[in-house]
């Protein structure tokens, strides 16, 4: 500001940060690092935590009935997706299809494959009935031929193979057909047929040695959908009183059941990681705090000084206002490009390497949460210098000067 | 009278004995007046000057400036009391760091706008003590007797009736000396009243008055 003989009182300001370059600079990257911890650490929460909470939504299903017993596998499979075997009827099917409140069902036959040479791994098999599956569907990212042929399969997001490769299974070859978009749950690691297809493999299984053969007219599951104004809960008693709870050989399973059984586990990471997020930012709101002040302390002379010429006490409260300000705004915006930067092209990469439900937030939650970052970051300098502001306040002018040192 | 004070106490606990560095000290100044204010290291020269000037509050006893009891004012009226009619040029360095020399000397126009042009009365006053060159430097490029120069000639910017002036010559030369108190005694001339701390007697003998302190208080009018 050389040429600029007449200030005005926002050119002090800024004078005083230009001048400063290195005390400057170095408040702006602290602020910008809190910045980025808090939105960086805000985003990763926000998705782990959403991840858990959609599960439900995700595994596509309200309700799930499986046979007696295996209800504490059906967890296993749907979000884990730890290989599996088990049978019932497929009268089932139409059974629960009549019952109050259920809109759709569809059904499921799983198969173990092995982890022997006849198998490219030990995975869970899903054979599924196209026509009237809601589960699957949704996620798979091509469009699927009209159906399934008996050597095509869909994989899950996290099998590695691309459309047109083929994964070996009994010593069977199967093309893949499409791959489904990751959806943090089991299916990511299964693999899906038609239920013809899903049959053979399970009388492949027992040729190659595994449990027993499942009877004729087989299925695994039952997936349901229930009908708008009713609950799962409702619906899970419905069935229960219908078929005689305990006494079927099935068990109701809603799917809010298996994530709150997950949640508690899950839920104790994810809470871990936010306060871990939630710890480094006061950490760093702390040191902010403690740094200002240490700056400010510095500079009382000119404080006192400004006051002496006839600042009043609003005026030099302001000026470091705006300076602490302008630092904030300009940290908070760096900090926040910046965690957008390394968050948005690596997202994929960090969904998988916690290895967890994680759901990435939208453009519109995305924008939000940047937003409120910013807010804030912009006040967090302001707050760091309200507390030696109001000290100073309390003095006189020459008592703030002689603080200042001589 | 522009400037009165009454019976004017200043109490610091230090050590935890109490220290009376101003000790009942009365005064007044009328327009025009030069007064010079001598006395030892610790005597309480500092501490007066600056209750006098509105920036350290007395124990007891009041202050007046033009009539106004600085105690019945708030911080408002009283800085804009300081940025206008009053100039204080304190003890030790007071230019600040990220200003140039002219940017240090308009800052009064700066806390409080008004009417004016200040850089060509600001130039004026630069040129009056002798450093107009240096206009544009930063004050990390200047000597300490520059940097005083620069502190009497801001205190000058807005005309004011009062100059109340804490050892301005500490680090002049004789010349130099010699040419600030030619300016006060100018000042002086024209109705300004001038309160000056100094250990230079031949500088002292310019004014009008001379008050020496001890230990807190005045002792006697003269050396
Ligand atoms: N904030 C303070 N707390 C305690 N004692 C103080 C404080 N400020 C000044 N004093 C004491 O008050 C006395 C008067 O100090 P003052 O600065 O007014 O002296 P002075 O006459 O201006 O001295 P000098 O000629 O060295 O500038 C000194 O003894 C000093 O130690
Ligand atoms: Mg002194």
């Amino acid at each position: 500001m050389k040429y600029r003989p007449y200030l005005s009182f926002s050119d002090l300001a800024l004078c005083n940060l230009q001048r400063r370059p290195f005390r400057t600079a170095g408040l702006v990257i602290l602020v910008a690092l809190m910045s980025f911890v808090l939105f960086g650490g805000s985003l990763i929460t926000y998705s782990l935590f959403s991840g858990t909470d959609a599960l439900a939504k995700r595994l596509g299903a309200d309700i799930l009935i499986v046979p007696q017993g295996y209800d504490n596998k059906v967890e296993g499979i749907l979000l884990r997706g730890e290989p599996s075997t088990f049978y019932m009827s497929d009268e089932w099917l139409s059974k629960i299809a009549e019952v109050d409140g259920v809109r759709a069902v569809s059904p499921q036959l799983f198969v173990a494959s092995l982890n022997a040479d006849c198998c490219a791994m030990p995975i869970q098999l899903i054979g599924f009935e196209q026509s009237t599956d809601f589960v699957i569907e949704p996620w798979i990212k091509t469009v699927l031929p009209g159906s399934l042929a008996d050597e095509e399969i869909v994989v899950g997001g996290a099998i590695s193979g691309k459309v047109g490769d083929t994964l070996k299974f009994f010593d069977r070859d199967y093309r893949i057909a499409a791959k489904m978009e990751k959806t943090g749950t089991g299916f990511d690691a299964s693999i899906f047929m038609n239920i013809a297809a899903a049959e053979m493999a399970a009388a492949d299984y027992e040729t190659a040695g595994g449990a027993y053969p499942p009877p004729e007219g087989s299925i695994s599951s039952v997936v349901v959908m229930v009908e708008d104004g009713f609950t799962a809960n409702e619906v899970t008693r419905q069935i229960n009183s219908d078929f005689h709870y305990g006494k079927s050989g099935i068990v109701v399973v809603p799917a809010k059941t298996i994530i709150n059984n997950v949640s508690g586990s899950l839920r104790v990471l994810v809470i871990f990681i936010a306060a871990l997020a939630g710890l480094l930012w006061i950490l760093a709101v702390l040191v902010l705090a403690v740094v200002f002040s240490v700056m400010l302390n510095e500079r009382k002379r000119e404080f006192g000084i400004l006051r002496s010429l006839g600042a009043t006490r609003r005026r030099v409260s302001s000026l470091i206002f705006i300076e602490s300000g302008v630092i904030s705004a300009a940290g908070g915006m760096a900090g926040i490009f910046l965690a957008a930067l390394l968050i948005i092209p690596f997202r994929n990469y960090i969904r998988d390497l916690v290895e967890i439900p994680y759901i990435q937030a939208s453009a519109a939650w995305f924008a939000a949460m940047a937003f409120g970052c910013l807010l804030i970051s912009f006040a967090v300098g302001p707050l760091a210098s309200l507390f030696s502001v109001k000290r100073m306040n309390k003095n006189d002018a020459y008592t703030v000067i002689r603080e200042g040192g001589l | 009278m522009i400037l009165e004070a009454r019976e004017i106490r200043k109490e610091y606990k230090r050590g935890g004995t109490l220290l009376q560095a101003v000790d009942d000290v009365s005064l007044e100044l009328t327009e025009g007046e030069f007064v010079c204010l001598v006395g030892r290291s610790g005597s309480g020269k500092s501490t007066l000057l600056n209750i006098l000037a509105g920036l350290l509050s007395p124990t007891s006893g009041s202050v007046s400036f033009e009539g106004r009891n600085y105690t019945e004012m708030d911080d408002e009226a009283l800085s804009l009391l300081r940025n206008t009619r009053l100039g204080y040029i304190m003890q030790g360095h007071s230019v600040l760091p990220n200003f140039t020399v002219l940017q240090n000397v308009i800052l009064p126009h700066v806390l409080f706008k008004r009417g004016g042009e200040p850089a060509e009365r600001a130039a004026e006053l630069l040129e009056d003590v002798g450093i107009r060159h240096l206009s544009s430097q930063y004050p990390h490029e200047l000597s300490g007797g520059e940097l005083r120069r620069v502190a009497i000639a801001r205190a000058l910017l807005s005309a004011p009736s009062l100059l109340i002036a804490d050892e301005p010559t500490g680090d002049l030369d004789d010349e130099t000396t010699a040419d600030i108190m030619d300016l006060f005694a100018g000042l002086a001339e024209k109705g300004t009243a001038v309160l000056m701390v100094t250990h230079d007697t031949e500088a002292a003998s310019r004014s009008h008055r001379i008050l020496t302190m001890k230990a807190g208080r005045i002792v006697k009018a003269g050396l």
